[in-house]
């Protein structure tokens, strides 16, 4: 699903896969959704770009994410037109999606608190 | 609500599948060109670009899949891909897809056929409303707990006023026929079957006359009250509604119409047409002290109460009774039986052997089709290696063939149910008498529903062991090797052998099962009578009660007696003369049962000079004949010893007697039994004086050996009689011996003229008689030997098919062989010792298992024992040649290669 980033270019230090949480990535795409409608690159480009390019998406989980998301009704698309004038699938938000990633921000939140106190805590020799 | 969204969604992806790929293709193009335009902007060229994003994107096409496994039709949309394919597949291979689709079909047909009698006649309810509650109480001898009789009118007044559990119960007089005419002097008189019901059979049976009501309490209880048949209703009243109230002359008496009742009503009997208003005592009256067992209670059960429950209540009923009426109910119990069982008891037996026999032929067709899969399933290695280099994983190989072989299943069972309709009319119009509710039987949704089921649970079982074989593709191989060199592996072989080896064993039980029956069959026909039936025509004349004898109060025993003036035997005798005259009458002779057709009469009997010991009293029995003059010359019955029972006998004094061999062998095993004396239990009887031995003849039912027999004169018979055997000795039975073919309207005519009121009726030679009661065997034995015929069939096949793949497998082995100088038998004996080892383990398995399995047909068999050495031997026999048959072909095939060739193909 996500790669670690390349530090340089070309040079790939590790490309050992991260399990990350089931959902994540879908809590992902809902959160960049929640900014207004985009297609997949956009998407795609956002969450490399406001993880400072730590995490990236790959576009082979990120449309069946996308049509999973639809069919369970927290995102619809539309067809649209890009700035530059092409045709393009847009998605957004459904009042149900922003329920469910309100809801899963929160879980996520704290659980990634959680983590990081016992983290902090054992290196702090506890 | 969400899976009932999806699978919305689901569907309408099926219906715009092609749109959604569509789409999704342009939106991965965007993506494809705005990454590109990324690269580019970071200084790229164009070409770079484009192959960068390419290179980072992946492949398009399993993203496209990705989101269809996600967006698509599904698993449904791939079964319906799936099953077009299948279609393909199966049009691909017409040979194949006949053979199989064709085997399947005959035994899904087979089994749908059994179902729909098992269907119709053991589990569909009786035709009364809530009938599941409705019980027989028969009386049953203690000693005998298996024989069920009706019950005397005391156990029924018993049960009836004591009941807790049933709502009703009710009795009827279940077999009895008349004479009925309209009028009084016998016009247009007609033979129809009766039955007595008391008036609470009304509500136990909850069924209504159609027209008018049942007899009730304001029908005065000394005349009869009937109602009748819708059949009856057409005949004599042309169906009109007036019918009401109308008189019918029986034979004892005027009976008055209060009902009509609808059309298929019946119990027990489907011959009744009268039912006519039996009175006993009314509720809580004294219990009547008749020994007459004629009553059969029939009860509805209240809501809740339990068979189990009835029967203890029945059981402390039943020691009430032996209490109150000793002398009559000693010795006897009471036994509760559904009446859904009283129905179906007989023929479930049959109907659970045929269902067994029937899934060992699908079994079987399983077996065939999948070997033949099998074999297929190399030719298409190479189809499926290439679909599983391109990504295909083997379950979804495995699906796409399980799918195949559901389809052929399906298509089977529908041509299946085609066969069965035609089968199962086959089987309602010549199928065993015996078998109730014949006309009921019928293809309902039940039985689609079962043939649905088993053809797709045959699709299932006979595709997935091949699929899983074939699909266990060793790929580098299959896609080297040359299709025409393509061959089962050692493992495939094992598989196929196994499936070759359960064939055989199932029709080897098959074949033996039906070869026992054969073999009765055969036994019973050579069986020895004991008297000569061809030649012998018979026919009844149920003499008029109300003319020949007339109540004369009750027997000591407490029964209804009746005494008999001399006509009977006068107009008897008269008629007997008049027949004697015609032409092609060699002879003519009386007797109260026709040989081969009747119940005899069991009566005791001891020797006057010494008396029997009380514990032997009830062994000292024999089937009781009352004969006329004749008998013994007209059915050709041989004397043994003495002289027969003649003319002069009828108006002498002295009381004479005809034994069989079998009663002398038992009674008089020291001494010679002629001219020695013995005396009946019956009323007003004489010690008769035994004048000769006859030969032992079977009477009664074929299968049964000879029992004692006695032969009395006619009218010798004492005036006075218990009432049920008056009304036995009222039906005469004349025997006639022609010669050519029965003069029967010749004998009609000669009956009236002598007696113009005289009903003729059963009509029949000895031979029918004979004839009926091997029916049902025969018609049981013919279908299973249909069932163990198409097994047979089937296997052959399976060997055939085996054998013909061995030889082509080991093609190059023999060429080998043959080259080198091989002599033709030794290449022989090469091909045959696979074929016979598989033969010979499955005919092992199979006696083996017949051993086993006859038991269950044992009730059927006659002089032979379930393992009988001859038939397992010539089964055995039969099926090792038809095996060898089977294996020779092939193997000579193998003899014909030609080296050259059979080298030269890899």
């Amino acid at each position: 699903m996500f790669h670690l980033p390349r530090l340089s270019k070309g040079t790939v230090v590790a490309m050992k896969e991260i399990d990350l949480l089931q959902g994540t990535l879908d809590l992902l795409v809902l959160k960049t959704l929640s900014a207004g409608r985009m297609h997949g690159y956009r998407i795609a480009s956002k969450i490399q770009q406001l993880s400072a390019d730590v995490l990236r998406v790959e576009e082979g989980s990120l449309y069946p994410a996308l049509y999973r998301m639809e069919q369970k009704g927290l995102i619809e698309s539309e067809w649209g037109l890009t700035d530059n004038a092409r045709r393009a699938r847009f998605y957004k938000l459904t009042r149900k999606g922003r329920r469910e990633m309100q809801k899963e921000t929160e879980s996520w939140l704290r659980l990634s608190t959680a983590v990081a106190r016992v983290l902090k805590a054992l290196e702090q020799g506890a | 609500m969400n899976a009932l969204r999806l699978a919305w969604l689901r569907l309408k992806a099926i219906v715009t599948g092609r749109k959604i790929e569509r789409e999704s293709d342009e939106e991965m193009r965007l993506h494809l060109d705005l990454l590109a335009e990324e690269y580019e902007q970071k200084g790229m060229t164009r070409k770079e670009a484009d192959s960068a994003a390419r290179c980072r994107f992946g492949s398009a096409l399993l993203i496209r899949e990705r989101g269809l496994d996600v967006r698509g039709g599904g698993i449904l949309s791939d079964l319906i891909r799936d099953v077009g394919y299948g279609f393909r597949i199966l049009r691909r291979n017409p040979w194949f897809t006949v053979v199989a689709v064709l085997t399947l079909a005959i035994a899904i047909g087979a089994n749908t056929v059994i179902f729909s009698l098992v269907n119709s006649l053991l589990w569909r309810a009786l035709p009364y409303p809530k009938s599941d509650r409705l019980a027989v109480i028969w009386s049953v001898p203690a000693n005998h707990p298996e024989q069920k009789f009706p019950g005397t009118s005391g156990a029924y007044v018993m049960l009836r006023d004591n009941t807790r559990l049933f709502e009703a119960v009710g009795a009827a007089r279940l077999y009895e026929a008349f004479t009925v005419a309209e009028n009084s002097d016998g016009a247009n008189w007609e033979r129809v079957q009766a039955q007595w019901f008391t008036q609470e059979m009304a509500a136990v049976l909850g069924i209504q006359p159609m027209v008018g009501r049942w007899p009730n309490e304001s029908d005065d209880i000394n005349d009869l009250f009937i109602v009748i048949s819708h059949g009856l209703w057409q005949r004599k009243f042309a169906g009109s509604f007036d019918v009401l109230g109308k008189k019918l002359l029986l034979d004892l008496g005027v009976a008055t119409v209060t009902g009509v009742m609808p059309p298929g009503f019946e119990l027990l009997n489907p011959d009744a047409e009268i039912w006519i208003r039996q009175t006993v005592t009314p509720p809580h009256g004294p219990v009547p002290r008749s020994p007459n067992r004629i009553f059969t209670a029939i009860g509805r059960l209240k809501a809740g109460a339990t068979l189990e429950q009835a029967q203890n209540e029945a059981n402390s009923i039943a020691v009430q009774l032996g209490e109150q009426l000793p002398e009559v109910q000693r010795g006897w119990d009471l036994k509760v039986e559904s009446l859904q069982d009283v129905y179906v008891g007989r023929i479930r037996k049959a109907l659970l052997i045929f269902q067994g026999a029937v899934f060992f032929v699908l079994v079987i067709a399983c077996a065939n089709v999948a070997g033949l899969l099998l074999a297929q399933g190399v030719g298409r290695r190479r189809e499926l290696a290439i679909r599983s280099a391109i990504g295909s994983n083997r379950w979804r190989i495995i699906r796409q063939l399980v799918v195949e072989t559901v389809l052929l299943a399906l298509i089977a069972g529908l041509l299946g149910l085609m066969f069965a309709s035609a089968g199962l009319g086959a089987f309602i119009r010549f199928g065993p008498p015996d078998f109730p509710r014949l006309t009921e039987v019928g293809m309902d949704l039940h039985v689609f529903i079962f043939t649905l089921l088993i053809s797709g649970v045959t699709g299932l079982v006979f595709g997935t062991l091949p699929s899983m074989q074939v699909s266990r593709a060793d790929l580098t191989g299959a896609l080297r090797e040359t299709s025409r060199s393509a061959t089962l592996g050692p493992q495939r072989q094992r598989l196929r052998s196994g499936f070759v080896v359960l064939q055989i064993s199932l029709a080897v039980v098959l074949l033996i099962g039906s070869g026992l029956m054969l073999r009765s069959l055969l036994l019973l026909d050579m069986a020895q009578v004991g008297f000569m039936p061809h030649g012998l025509v018979t026919f009844q004349i149920p003499f008029s009660r109300s003319v020949y004898y007339k109540g004369a109060g009750n027997t000591p025993a407490g029964g209804l007696m009746v005494e008999f003036d001399g006509k009977l035997n006068q107009i008897t005798e008269r008629i007997r003369d008049r027949l004697k005259s015609l032409p092609a009458v060699e002879s003519v002779t009386v007797a109260i049962t026709p040989p081969l057709g009747g119940m005899p009469r069991r009566v005791t009997f001891a020797r006057d000079d010494t008396p029997t010991e009380p514990a032997e009293r009830e062994a000292w029995a024999a089937e009781w004949y009352p004969v006329t003059a004749d008998y013994f010359e007209t059915l050709r019955i041989p004397l043994m010893r003495g002289r027969s029972i003649g003319p002069d006998d009828a108006s002498s004094r002295r009381p004479v007697v005809v034994i069989n061999s079998a009663l002398a062998r038992r009674f008089f095993p020291n001494d010679d039994p002629i001219g020695r004396r013995i005396v009946f239990d019956l009323l007003d009887d004489q010690p008769r004086e035994i004048v000769g031995i006859a030969g032992d003849v079977r009477q009664n039912r074929y299968e049964l050996s000879s029992q004692p027999q006695v032969y009395v004169a006619q009218d010798q018979l004492p005036r006075r009689m218990d009432l049920n055997i008056a009304r036995q000795v009222l039906v005469k039975t004349f025997v006639v011996r022609t010669s050519g073919a029965p003069p029967i309207d010749a004998l009609r005519a000669a009956v009236r003229e002598i007696d113009p009121t005289a009903a003729i009726s059963t009509v029949r030679t000895v031979e029918e008689y004979a004839g009926a009661q091997l029916q049902d065997l025969r018609q049981y034995t013919a279908l299973l030997s249909i069932f163990a015929t198409i097994s047979a069939l089937l296997c052959v096949i399976g060997i055939f098919g085996i054998m013909a793949h061995a030889v082509m497998h080991r093609r190059n082995e023999i060429g080998i062989r043959v080259a080198l100088g091989a002599p033709p038998a030794s290449v022989l004996r090469l091909v045959l010792r696979q074929g016979l080892l598989l033969v010979s383990i499955g005919l092992g398995l199979g006696v083996a298992g017949a051993v086993v399995i006859t038991r269950v047909i044992r009730t059927f068999l006659w002089g032979i024992t379930p393992t009988d050495p001859v038939t397992f031997m010539i089964v055995t026999a039969v099926l090792a040649v038809l095996a060898l048959v089977a294996c020779y072909v092939p193997a000579r095939r193998a003899l014909k290669i030609d080296p050259i060739i059979a080298l030269r193909i890899d």
